[in-house]
């Protein structure tokens, strides 16, 4: 077995909301399909039985729950953060909240444009915010969010199941090498999950092309 | 004026008079400037070597003469670049016939793929060259009439989408017809590649292509030696000599290893997908089972290998 | 013992060709060496080019072919066009023909070696044309168009070689040809003549993805623009000939010329009408290429001043060919002769190879103005073909007059012939 670890930097830029240290865990391979990389539904996140190929597909995971700066840096420098519950153990949780704004502290950068949908609608406040939340009430460490957002984007979690949607790097043939998939939050923030808009690479620069006379308005 | 009476002697050497002598001079004269107009020439053959020259057809090298020009190849691009660079050569694995997939409606149009090309295959610099051209394309059909490759703002645009073009690997493909020495042939996998030590550059296969997927060598490809990409193959990323065709291997070093190709990998979106489409359980072949997939260009009847799909 | 006098015989045509060649008066050595000093003006620009690559060229991957394979497939049609004095002379037997069919034969061997060098100084790797060659090379035949193209052409050249030079060598020698070892082979070379300018349109129009090429009236198009510029262009040789030197020449092959240029003008005109009406009217993704010729092409006029000179061209030239002044030995016909020349040239050159390739496959707009490189190059090959066919009709004329004759072994003598 041949371990593989992530190389963040040949990844797309992550949605960064959460800056801890990636952690990688074998998925699921199919069972019966000798040489099917796809992570089978239900169990994309926790290492599955044996399986013929030799070599795995990883997802690249995502850290458990979220912490937040404080602004504070400590004697190394490194900024100080804080979990959630340090807050919200004693708060009250705002229904109503959608967006950054109406809440006092900590959260007016963030930029709810997820649909309809309100901080509590994947936030657990009853354990203070230390886990998500199916739409059921079950509770959901953040290391499965995929879970999450299949709830509602079943189409792009059936592709993504079966290789069609998600960044990868690594093999197409399983029995020759491995392969490391990306997390849906790692191109979608999950608070406003749209693709950015990026500033493209470099085009051709062929011979003679006159770009005025073919770039329309 | 009454030389060269019939006397039956070797025609060839006949008596020599003025106006012979002087047309000799104007002859030689006429020699010398020919040699002084080629000079050009033979500069440039001076670094040939008489083993390229003489180098048999790709495919009908026995496998120690390929090792020995694998070995050539690598001593000259180490020479040249002073880099560890390895030539090798990557036969079709058997069962195996790639297909390559793309999703437009994930495409973002960064051009990601096409920059991975340049610098996976060892592109000319200066031209900024890539096997992928990513066009615009307007929303309301597919007309590249309405297309443009040349962008600069940020992407997506509104109303715009993005159509990456590259060697479609046709099954039925009209370079290879087209190639008057068998210089680009279809492998077994599917892959149309070109014999760049076999090439003589007539282009008819680039007139041929209907996707513009085919790349000419007009002068030498400058790659600085520092961005040298130094796992190279024969058929695909070694550094390509002037004056040849070059195409999109669908970067056979990597994908006759297993890996999947450069552009793929370097997608942000996962717009692209790649496999062996004869294996049932591949992700290419879920793809072309389940999407609603299309060719560019269908009724050239040139059966691409590289499909599109819209998700929505 | 009968061979070795051949062999020797021969050797003595062979060298008094030479000696011919290289003779002549002020304005011949003049036209000589200018042609000559243009032919290295070219060879030095072709070496400068391999040297340091098509660079050289303007041509890109988006035009990928130019001013060299204009020229190719004018030259191809040169050549075909010679065939025009072959059918009348033998398939109808007519005597006047005869005499001068020869000159239709040279300016054919001479096209062929422009088109071949055409071609040659197209590719990127000349130094691999040996790849090229059947049995040590790896030759495409049948598949690719390109390998029946290089057997016609070379084909071609090899029939006209054998015509011409056994029909001068017999009459050389004072001998009356033997019909055997020539007619069918004059029977052939109309075949040839046709087939090689249908394989040279079916390189283009066989190509699928260029639908500005990919017509079925592409071959039947370059057949009438050949029977007008190959006999025009044998005119123009025919009057250089009858002013230059003492060969009688009679009125009556010119004559016929002009009404086989009249036909075929026409019929060139029409099939071009009947192209553009279809394109225009129909519209569609094929016309791009159409308009941008005629017309442009969103603010891209490249070639919209060379397509309408060469109409303009085609159409004054065929006027003038249907003047009755054309039938007589004037000026007209001269100015007719040019203009249908020059407009064929074009017409068939830069107003058809390089509208194939804009907008490109993908509908881009790259433009395409041939280099100073290409000018050079293709001013060489020209200059090396009218070297050619001088220094052979020379030669013919010499044989024709008897200034050059195996009996008499007479001296040639120093008159000025151009």
């Amino acid at each position: 077995m041949v371990i593989l670890t992530c190389h963040p930097a040949r990844l797309p830029r992550a949605a960064a909301l959460w800056p801890m240290a990636l952690l990688c865990v074998w998925v699921g391979l199919g069972q019966g399909c000798s040489r099917s990389p796809r992570p089978q539904e239900g169990v994309p996140f926790s290492r599955a039985g044996a399986s013929s190929s030799p070599y795995p597909v990883i997802i690249r995971e995502v850290a458990g729950p979220p912490e937040i700066a404080t602004g504070l840096l400590d004697d190394k420098g490194q900024p100080v953060t804080v979990g959630c519950a340090t807050c919200h153990s004693t708060k009250a949780p705002n229904a109503a909240a959608r967006l950054g704004e109406p809440l006092r502290d900590f959260h007016q950068k963030l930029a709810g444009q997820h649909g309809s949908l309100s901080c509590l609608s994947c936030h657990d406040a009853t354990d203070g915010y230390a886990s998500l939340r199916l739409a059921d009430g079950q509770r959901l460490p953040y290391q499965e969010v995929m879970k999450l957002c299949a709830q509602c984007h079943g189409p792009q979690y059936r592709d993504y199941l079966n290789g069609a949607h998600g960044g990868m790097i690594g093999h197409w043939d399983l029995t020759q090498g491995g392969r490391v998939r990306n997390n849906c939050i790692h191109c979608h923030d999950p608070h406003a999950p749209k693709y950015p808009t990026v500033t493209p690479a470099p085009g051709p620069r062929d011979r003679f092309l006159k770009e005025e006379g073919h770039e329309r308005k | 004026m009454s030389e060269s009476k019939s006397k039956l002697s070797l025609p060839v050497v006949g008596e020599v008079d003025r106006r012979t002598a002087i047309k000799a001079g104007v002859a030689t004269l006429g020699l010398a400037a020919w040699a002084a107009a080629i000079k050009p020439w033979f500069e440039w053959t001076a670094e040939l070597s008489t083993e390229e020259f003489l180098q048999k057809h790709y495919r009908e090298l026995t496998p120690a003469q390929l090792q020995q020009v694998l070995q050539r190849l690598t001593e000259e691009a180490r020479e040249a670049t002073g880099k560890n660079v390895t030539v090798k050569d990557h036969k079709p694995i058997p069962g195996v016939q790639f297909a390559y997939a793309l999703n437009l409606s994930i495409c973002i149009g960064c051009r990601k793929c096409a920059e991975a090309c340049h610098i996976e295959n060892n592109h000319d610099r200066p031209s900024n060259q890539s096997y992928i051209r990513v066009f615009e394309m307007e929303k309301g059909g597919i007309n590249f009439e309405k297309g443009n490759a040349h962008y600069h703002h940020a992407v997506p645009a509104k109303d715009k989408y993005y159509m990456p073009v590259q060697c479609q690997q046709c099954e039925n493909p009209p370079c290879v017809t087209a190639c008057p020495i068998e210089a680009t042939w279809q492998e077994s996998d599917g892959i149309v590649v070109v014999d760049y030590n076999w090439c003589i550059g007539c282009r008819y296969c680039e007139a041929a292509c209907p996707y513009h997927a085919r790349r000419f060598n007009w002068e030498k490809p400058q790659v600085p030696p520092e961005e040298i990409n130094p796992n190279q193959s024969y058929l695909s990323n070694r550094l390509r000599p002037q004056g040849v065709m070059e195409k999109c291997t669908f970067c056979l070093h990597r994908t006759r290893e297993g890996k999947l190709p450069a552009c793929l990998e370097a997608c942000p979106t996962g717009a692209r997908v790649f496999g062996n489409v004869l294996d049932p359980d591949s992700e290419i072949r879920w793809v072309l089972e389940n999407k609603r997939v299309f060719v560019l260009k269908e009724e050239l009847g040139t059966k691409p290998r590289f499909y599109y799909f819209f998700d929505k | 013992m009968n061979a070795q006098r051949e062999a020797v015989s021969y050797l003595r045509f062979l060298r008094q060709a030479l000696h011919v060649a290289t003779e002549g008066g002020w304005l011949f050595y003049t036209w000589m060496f200018v042609l000559t000093a243009i032919a290295l003006v070219g060879a030095n620009a072709w070496a400068v080019q391999v040297r340091d690559g098509m660079i050289r060229t303007n041509m890109t991957d988006h035009v990928s072919w130019g001013l060299y394979i204009a020229n190719f497939t004018f030259c191809v049609g040169l050549a075909a066009g010679g065939v025009m004095m072959v059918i009348p002379a033998y398939l109808y037997d007519d005597h006047e023909m005869h005499d001068v069919v020869i000159i239709g034969e040279i300016l054919a061997v001479a096209a062929i070696v422009m088109s071949t060098l055409s071609v040659i100084v197209d590719l990127g790797r000349p130094d691999r044309f040996w790849h090229l060659i059947p049995g040590i090379g790896k030759f495409n035949w049948p598949i690719s168009m390109l390998t029946w193209d290089i057997i016609v052409l070379n084909g071609y050249l090899l029939i006209n070689l054998h015509v011409v030079g056994y029909l001068l060598y017999t009459r050389f020698c004072g001998r009356k040809p033997n019909p055997k070892w020539y007619v069918p082979f004059v029977y052939l070379s109309v075949f040839w003549a046709i087939s090689i300018h249908t394989v040279t349109a079916f390189l283009y129009c066989g190509l699928g993805g260029r639908p500005f090429w990919n017509t079925a009236l592409l071959a039947p198009r370059f057949l009438a623009s050949a029977f007008v510029s190959g006999p025009a262009f044998i005119l123009l040789v025919m009057r250089v000939v009858r002013v230059g030197t003492e060969l009688p020449m009679h009125p009556g092959p010119s004559r016929l010329l002009v009404q086989i240029i009249r036909v075929a003008a026409v019929v060139n005109l029409l099939m071009l009408f009947s192209e553009l009406f279809t394109l225009f009217y129909a519209g569609g993704a094929h016309l791009a290429s159409a308009q941008y010729l005629f017309f442009g092409l969103h603010g891209h006029y490249g070639l919209v001043p060379w397509i309408w000179a060469a109409v303009f061209m085609n159409l004054l030239g065929t006027i003038l060919f249907f003047t009755p002044a054309a039938l007589e030995r004037s000026p007209t016909r001269i100015i007719a002769c040019v203009l249908c020349v020059v407009g064929i040239w074009i017409e068939k050159g830069m107003g058809l190879i390089i509208p194939g390739f804009i907008p490109s496959t993908l509908h881009e707009i790259v433009e395409y103005t041939p280099s100073l490189t290409e000018w050079k190059v293709t001013a060489g090959i020209w200059a090396f073909g009218l070297l050619l066919l001088t220094a052979m009709l020379r030669v013919a004329v010499a044989v024709f007059t008897k200034e050059m004759a195996l009996q008499s072994d007479r001296e040639p003598s120093t008159r000025a012939s151009p």
